[in-house]
């Protein structure tokens, strides 16, 4: 009986939706989490895997073998690598495509390189106005790990203990 | 027969004939033993210690491979003892191998990889440095960069020694020092040495050609069948695309065993060779011009037409390649007969065809190929054994370490690798006097009256050794080889081996030179009626148009020279062909046909076997399957019956399988045996040719192949003749000599031979750097050139 | 007279309540439904074929991306039953891994459904609530395995890596000063671990005002009570799980009737509903959310004092480390072939099933001692409810389909699969 009458005056009063209110007001006064991209930016754990790149040693020479363990684990089939013996007598690749539109980002291949050739960086903020675009040559990939090098090996340094 | 042993691996029963070793019998059962220096076509080493197993009442664990079964004996593959022991081999193993899976080619079909993952630690207690073994240089087929790899199993030393029978690679030091080599300065140079590379099960010695170019796991397979020699090896392609990437055996114990050639391995680098030809071509205004397909069979039409209308059919013939399918042979001789033509041949290396309408049937190797093994006594006559039927000679070289005796009577010295009761090299004039003295000792042994034509021959001692082999022993066969079916008197030859035959209850049996020696035959790509022209006679008396399958006349047929003089001077040459031969000189329209990987087709091997294939990848550019082209190019001349959708509708109606052997018989008759005096013998003072195809040479595919022409088969052909010939010339080895025959002549450098025969100069056919002779058996001169 | 026909209405696939690319053919009379169908297969990917070409490590990222709101709990699945064939044993490290991101993956799966749910429903607030939570639990997802939602953490065998020792921070911009900067850092100085344990301590509170906005609220309670009753029978024979099953008030849940992992060793009670409308479905998530948290916390504080392996040392089925691979043969072999050909599973078949957020979640797995699968049958528990929808919509109006669909909690990742 008395709880039937206090409910009646909680719905009567509104008090439930009161509280709400209270509560999404109270924010209001809080601090703002939301992070002001582009300016700023989210952090980003060296583990991130984003877009490919294939690095160099430090005296120049391209790291990759071509060994093709990242085309044979690669789920979506988005590299193609095509190898040949090089005047030295290396083994190295023609070609080295990867089909940014098959990726699934899985980072297998940077799991199976016994190089630390291919790798997937922390660069999420690329694009490609056409399909084209997206896909990723030898040199394109090289370029990209030329000019982030240092985050790239900042990163794997940081990784290493716990591969 | 004695009682069968009874034994138990893993506790499951098994029964194996006295002499069979436990890993037999594991193999019997179904069970895999890891082992690397096994192999079931090579003796037992034992040297690798992978297939440890455990054994009761044995104190240790003991090698499968090497161990015999015994009754009642009980083995363990996979008790704690054996997967111990194998655990530790496997880390002795790999404890000297270098960290190369990612570069090295053999990674992912690698026996190591697999069998250290199968039955090995998955990690390495070994921290010391690893040794390092310098790299080999073993000719232009086998890469041995990394010896380092090595595991000494030895079954490329023993493959040397059994197989190919001449031990090239050995092993020196011991322990740790141990190393594979060649002989010092010297390559590989067996023609069977590209099955070192699938016998080594690491990354020591792999593919040179394919190297670094592909890895297993991309490549897709499919069967096919070799086309270079009568065997008809079976393959397996692999291609990655639309490119052929490898060859390799296909296991097929009637035929190939578990071996391949070098030349079916190694020639698909010449199917995409750059002068492959892959746009139909026609000749407009005395030049060639490309076109499309449908412009060029349309021309072709009109011009075999209009020559057909102005000269007659008899104008009109058809040079095929006896490299060539069934289905293609076929077609081409059923539009050459639609268009009214006899004139039809693919026996371009064929001299004598006067067995023609003598043979009772089709020259055949007249026996299963497995059974070569299981003959007691053998005569081979003419045969470049080696060098034309690598894997024949193997099956004569095995069965000769049992307890065949094989005589050879031959042309030239090669050493066939057999181990051979009797040798005997005659000039090529004086073949048939010896195949008669022979068929004279063995009637005298035999104590029969000599066959007609075989009268007052003094027998000699060599004759009377073979005689005295060939009816010695229970089954006897007769082989003829590519030299005795090219010499002028091949019909006589055919004779007299089949009067040995039939003195001493043998058989009579034709190595056959290609492909589709046999096939061309069932095809009926031959002469027919009295009218029809054979390849000689076609070529001796000019037709005004030829019809050309596969072939390049300058290096493919007996005599080069009066080929190119025919085909040159004719009207109108349609040429199908895979490559851009010189046939851009003559011809007036080049049809680009698919190879033998490109196309679905047919070979009949000697053995009379029908095996058919498909296409591996699609033809290169334009180039289309020539069992299709030949069909349009039918329907344009209007000629019927060629509505084929299909090769194995073209192939139904070209020989059933069935049909097959009621027509392979290597009776002949109605030939004369006997050699009149003097009747082959050259003018006193000119000498006598003796010719050979270099194996690397023998059709258009394999000259194309960038690695195998690189060998030491494929260096400049060179004059070869006795010292008292050469004394006599007053020339000596090393010296430039100038070889002339007819019109044409060679500069070729000159090399001493004392077996060979006196007043012979043997100098190869089918090389560039001969194609201006004449004929493979004439009269040559030699002089000091320049 | 005219003929009277029931209005068919095609309700998706581009519905925003849809969830996905449901397209629901809705018969109604007037306003009420009289039958709803629903046709799917806008999103089949044929993982179940492609994975029979895959092998087994390629196929675990096509697990991530069938229910992709609960990620690792697909991959967990997977795992079990592959390891449940290999009779492989995990490093109990690697379990208790598992178990941790199994439970934030339900808080991330429940905060997704929360949010949805509600703004269905016409509450707009909770959802950007709950996402400030997910974008916690977000990084936790990406500091472990590199990738905010498709994982692919999981392996047979254990986990890919181990926990990070530290937290990336947040870097100085022209908008934040040392102080504004150092309070968004705060709880990013110390481990993983200490992370995780800092949302364990806030998220009961942040639960609480979920529910101050919606639990007593007339609105939400219109909207929700008495709205898609199931009986218990019902729900049994229609093979409902998860929180459909225990709103309707049996207590079934995989992780206490057939534990896997560390389970058994954890506390954590099952909430179960009363009437199985939509109002006890909710009530039944919002409280396994803060189950959820008590278990993220044991596992936290059982982590933090036991080191260890996280994934087996049988390098036949995971590859070695880094450094193994490059120095040591046998490592190197091992490593090259685990990438070429994968490791082969025995003979045999299998079911391996979980406490998926959403319900049972199962993989089916028979091998034939390859590389690959023969054939692998995922048992999608949003298949289930959502074959259910037809009989649970009945009679309802058209609105109530919106919050029927909210609280069956389909994805069509799986579903369509």
């Amino acid at each position: 009986m008395i709880q039937s009458i206090r409910d009646f005056f909680r719905g009567f009063l509104l008090l439930e939706l009161l509280q709400g209110l209270a509560l999404t007001g109270s924010y209001l006064f809080r601090r703002k989490l939301t992070v002001r991209y582009p300016e700023e930016k989210a952090p980003l754990s060296p583990r991130f895997r984003g877009l490919h790149a294939l690095r160099r040693y430090p005296n120049g020479e391209e790291r990759c073998i071509g060994c093709k363990l990242c085309e044979a684990v690669c789920p979506a089939q988005a590299i193609t690598i095509e190898t040949a013996q090089r005047e030295d007598g290396t083994r190295r690749t023609t070609r080295y495509d990867i089909d940014m539109t098959k990726c699934i980002y899985c980072g297998f291949c940077e799991e199976s390189c016994p190089v630390d050739s291919i790798v997937e960086t922390a660069i999420y903020e690329y694009h490609g106005e056409t399909r084209g675009d997206l896909h990723y040559t030898k040199e394109m990939l090289l370029a990209v790990g030329d000019r982030y090098e240092e985050s790239i090996a900042r990163d794997r340094a940081k990784d290493s203990a716990y591969r | 027969m004695s009682a069968m042993l009874k034994l138990e691996v893993d506790g499951r029963e098994v029964e194996v004939p006295p002499g069979s070793t436990v890993m037999d019998a594991a193999t019997q059962l179904g069970i895999f033993v890891p082992h690397f220096c096994y192999h079931k076509k090579l003796s037992i080493a034992a040297n690798c210690r992978m297939c440890l197993v455990h054994v009761e009442k044995a104190p240790k664990p003991l090698p499968a491979c090497a161990t015999p079964a015994t009754e009642g004996m009980k083995v363990w593959t996979q008790s704690a003892q054996a997967k111990q022991a194998q655990n530790g081999v496997m880390e002795l193993l790999l404890i000297n191998h270098p960290l190369d899976c990612p570069i090295c080619d053999q990674g992912g079909e690698c026996q190591l990889q697999d069998i250290a993952v199968g039955y090995g630690a998955s990690e390495s207690r070994y921290t010391e440095p690893k040794r390092v073994v310098m790299h080999k240089s073993m000719g232009a087929l086998i890469s041995a960069e990394e010896m380092t790899r090595c595991i000494h199993c030895t079954r490329c030393v023993r493959f040397g020694q059994e197989i190919a029978g001449v031990m090239e690679l050995g092993m020196i030091g011991r322990g740790e020092h141990s190393e594979i080599v060649a002989f010092v300065g010297k390559s590989v140079d067996s023609e069977l040495s590209g099955n070192m590379i699938d016998i080594c099960p690491v990354g020591a010695l792999t593919s040179k050609p394919f190297r670094y170019s592909a890895r297993t796991w991309e490549l897709s397979r499919r069967k096919s069948v070799a086309p270079h020699d009568s065997l008809g090896s079976n393959l397996i392609v692999q291609s990655k695309g639309s490119t052929v990437m490898r060859v390799v055996p296909l296991e097929n114990e009637d035929l190939n065993e578990c071996w391949i050639s070098d030349r079916d391995r190694f020639s698909y680098e010449g199917l995409n060779a750059p002068d492959r030809l892959t746009q139909p071509m026609i000749r407009q205004g005395g030049t060639l011009k490309e076109v499309d397909w449908q412009t060029a069979l349309e021309h072709a039409a009109k011009l075999l037409s209009d020559v057909r209308d102005q000269h007659g059919a008899a104008a009109l013939g058809l040079l095929a390649s006896p490299q060539s399918t069934l289905e293609e042979l076929h077609l081409a001789q059923q539009l050459m007969r639609g268009l009214g033509s006899e004139n039809i041949d693919f026996r371009l290396r064929q001299r004598d065809f006067s067995a023609d309408g003598k043979r009772s049937g089709i020259p055949w190797l007249g026996m299963k190929v497995a059974d070569i093994g299981r003959l007691d006594r053998v005569l081979i006559i003419g045969s470049y054994l080696r060098k034309d039927h690598p894997l024949l000679a193997n099956r004569f070289r095995q069965a000769a370490k049992r307890n065949q005796e094989v005589n050879l009577v031959h042309v030239a010295s090669d050493d066939p690798l057999i181990k051979l009761k009797t040798k005997l090299v005659v000039a090529p004039s004086d073949l048939p006097a010896a195949l008669s003295r022979i068929v004279a000792a063995v009637a005298e042994l035999k104590k029969l009256p000599r066959p007609a034509g075989i009268t007052n021959l003094a027998i000699d001692e060599p004759s009377r050794a073979i005689a005295g082999s060939l009816v010695s022993g229970g089954s006897t066969a007769i082989f003829l080889g590519s030299t005795a079916e090219q010499h002028p008197e091949a019909a006589r030859l055919h004779a007299l081996a089949q009067e040995i035959a039939l003195l001493c209850g043998a058989k009579v049996g034709f190595f056959g030179t290609a492909a589709n020696s046999v096939g061309g035959y069932l095809a009926n790509c031959v002469p027919g009626g009295a009218k029809g022209l054979n390849a000689r006679a076609m070529l001796e008396a000019p037709r005004k148009a030829y019809v050309l399958l596969n072939l390049e006349p300058e290096l493919d047929c007996h005599d080069p020279a009066a080929a190119m003089r025919a085909v040159k001077s004719a009207d109108c040459v349609v040429a199908l062909s895979s490559f851009r031969t010189r046939a851009t000189e003559y011809a007036q329209v080049l049809l680009p046909v698919a190879p033998f990987t490109e196309t679905s087709g047919s070979f009949v091997n000697t053995e009379g076997i029908r095996q058919s294939f498909n296409a591996v990848v699609k033809p290169l550019g334009e180039a289309r399957p020539a069992w299709k082209v030949l069909r349009v190019l039918a329907n344009n001349l209007g000629i019927p019956g060629f509505d084929f959708d299909s090769s194995e509708s073209v192939r139904d109606v070209a020989c059933r399988t069935a049909d097959i052997p009621a027509r392979l018989d290597n009776g002949i008759s109605g030939i004369d045996l006997a050699t009149a005096a003097g009747a082959n013998q050259p003018a006193s003072n000119a000498l006598e040719r003796i010719a050979d195809v270099p194996i690397y040479f023998a059709d258009a595919i394999v000259r194309r192949a960038e690695s195998l022409q690189q060998t030491k088969d494929s260096r400049e052909p060179r004059a070869t003749m006795s010292p008292a010939t050469a004394a006599k010339l007053g020339l000596s080895s090393g010296d430039s000599v100038r070889v002339r025959q007819g019109d044409g002549e060679a500069v070729v450098v000159l090399n001493l031979d004392e077996e060979l025969p006196q007043n012979c100069v043997r100098l190869a056919t089918a090389h560039p750097a001969c194609s201006g002779l004449g004929p493979m058996f004439g009269e040559v001169s030699v002089e000091r050139a320049g | 007279m005219a003929d009277i026909r029931n209005y068919t209405l095609n309700f998706g696939p581009q519905h925003p309540a849809a969830h996905g690319v449901l397209r629901l053919v809705l018969e109604l009379d007037g306003e009420v439904v009289q039958r709803a169908d629903p046709h799917i297969g806008m999103l089949h990917r044929a993982t179940e074929k492609l994975v029979e070409h895959k092998t087994y490590l390629q196929a675990l990222p096509y697990m991530d991306r069938l229910d992709y709101m609960s990620m690792m709990a697909n991959e967990h699945a997977y795992c079990l039953a592959i390891e449940k064939l290999l009779g492989l044993q995990v490093p109990v490290r690697a379990q208790y891994i598992r178990v941790m991101f199994d439970e934030i993956t339900r808080l991330l799966n429940h905060l997704l459904w929360l949010g949805a749910h509600a703004i269905d429903c016409g509450a707009m607030t909770v959802f950007l609530y709950a996402f400030r939570e997910r974008e916690t639990l977000l990084d936790c997802y990406e500091a472990v395995s590199g990738a905010r939602l498709h994982a692919a953490y999981y392996r047979p065998g254990g986990v890919y890596r181990d926990l990070p020792d530290s937290m990336p921070q947040y870097e100085a911009s022209k908008f934040r000063n040392r102080q504004k900067l150092s309070d968004l850092n705060e709880n990013r100085q110390g481990t993983l671990l200490d992370f995780i344990a800092d949302f364990t301590d806030k998220f009961p509170k942040y639960v609480d005002e979920y529910e101050q906005l919606l639990t007593n609220n007339r609105i939400w309670k219109q909207r929700t009570v008495g709205i898609g009753v199931v009986s218990p029978e019902r729900a049994l024979a229609m093979g409902l799980s998860g929180p459909m099953l225990r709103g309707s008030g049996i207590e079934w849940d995989l992780r206490r009737k057939q534990p896997y992992e560390v389970y058994d060793l954890l506390e954590f009670d099952i909430p179960v509903g009363v009437n199985g409308d939509c109002y006890d479905r909710y009530l039944c998530r919002i409280n396994e959310m803060r189950q959820s948290n008590r278990i993220v916390r044991q596992c936290v504080e059982w982590l933090r004092t036991h080191p260890g392996p996280v994934i087996t040392d049988n390098h036949k089925i995971a590859p070695p480390s880094r450094v193994q691979m490059k120095t040591s043969m046998e490592d190197l072999i091992h490593h090259f072939k685990l990438f070429t050909e994968g490791f082969h599973v025995p003979e045999g078949e299998t079911y391996a099933a979980i406490e998926h957020p959403k319900g049972e979640f199962g993989i089916y797995l028979i091998s034939d001692g390859a590389n690959k699968p023969y054939r692998l049958k995922i048992r999608a528990p949003g298949y289930a409810h959502l074959s259910a929808l037809d009989e649970v919509a009945r009679g309802h109006m058209i609105a109530d389909v919106v919050a029927i669909i909210g609280t069956l909690d389909i994805v069509f990742g799986e579903i369509d699969r």
